[in-house]
């Protein structure tokens, strides 16, 4: 009952903190400055789901699982930012 | 559980539709790296609320294959049409 309660919470904050990485999206208007808020509250925001997720799921193969599907994205995650990044100023985009 | 993936639809459509209005192509790159990443927690999320361990598997391999395409999307216009 107490984990649920948590997980619960936990998924609430990672929600909030997506739809905050989405808000994000709108607000600034250079790509450098949306790369940063979407990859950084992105993050934030997937962590905090999956391990709600994992304090609620039925039994250890899924919290195995689903604790190596966080640190697979959380590995591939900042590599694609870089790799969107590095392709934005090698191509000639400057902020103005 | 199921009103969380409902609300990562909503914001899926709201992602898709700044897509689809972004001004550069990296904006289309970004946008679809986040949109991958909803669609992973969703999987997810679907996985625990059938308790099917098999989804999981999908998840990771989703995860993957967004990565690959995200960096060899932005490869292909780094190096101008040339790996």
């Amino acid at each position: 009952m107490i984990l649920e309660i948590i997980a619960y919470v936990l998924i609430g904050a990672g929600l909030l903190m997506a739809s905050f990485g989405v808000l994000g999206l709108f607000r600034f208007h250079v790509v450098y400055s949306r790369l940063l808020v979407s990859s950084n509250v992105d993050a934030v925001g997937l962590t905090l789901m999956m391990t709600g997720m994992m304090a609620v799921s039925p039994d250890y193969l899924f919290a195995g699982k689903i604790f190596i599907v966080l640190i697979l994205s959380l590995i591939t995650s900042p590599l694609s930012s870089h790799a969107i990044a590095a392709s934005a100023y090698e191509s000639g985009y400057r902020a103005k | 559980m199921v009103y969380c993936i409902s609300i990562l639809g909503v914001l899926g459509i709201i992602v898709i539709i700044r897509m689809i209005q972004g001004p550069t192509i990296w904006d289309r790159l970004l946008t679809f790296n986040q949109l991958s990443s909803k669609v992973t927690i969703s999987i997810v999320m679907m996985s625990i609320i059938t308790s099917q361990s098999f989804l999981l598997d999908i998840a990771i391999v989703y995860t993957l294959l967004s990565f690959i395409g995200s960096v060899f999307i932005a490869r292909f216009i780094r190096e101008r049409g040339d790996f």
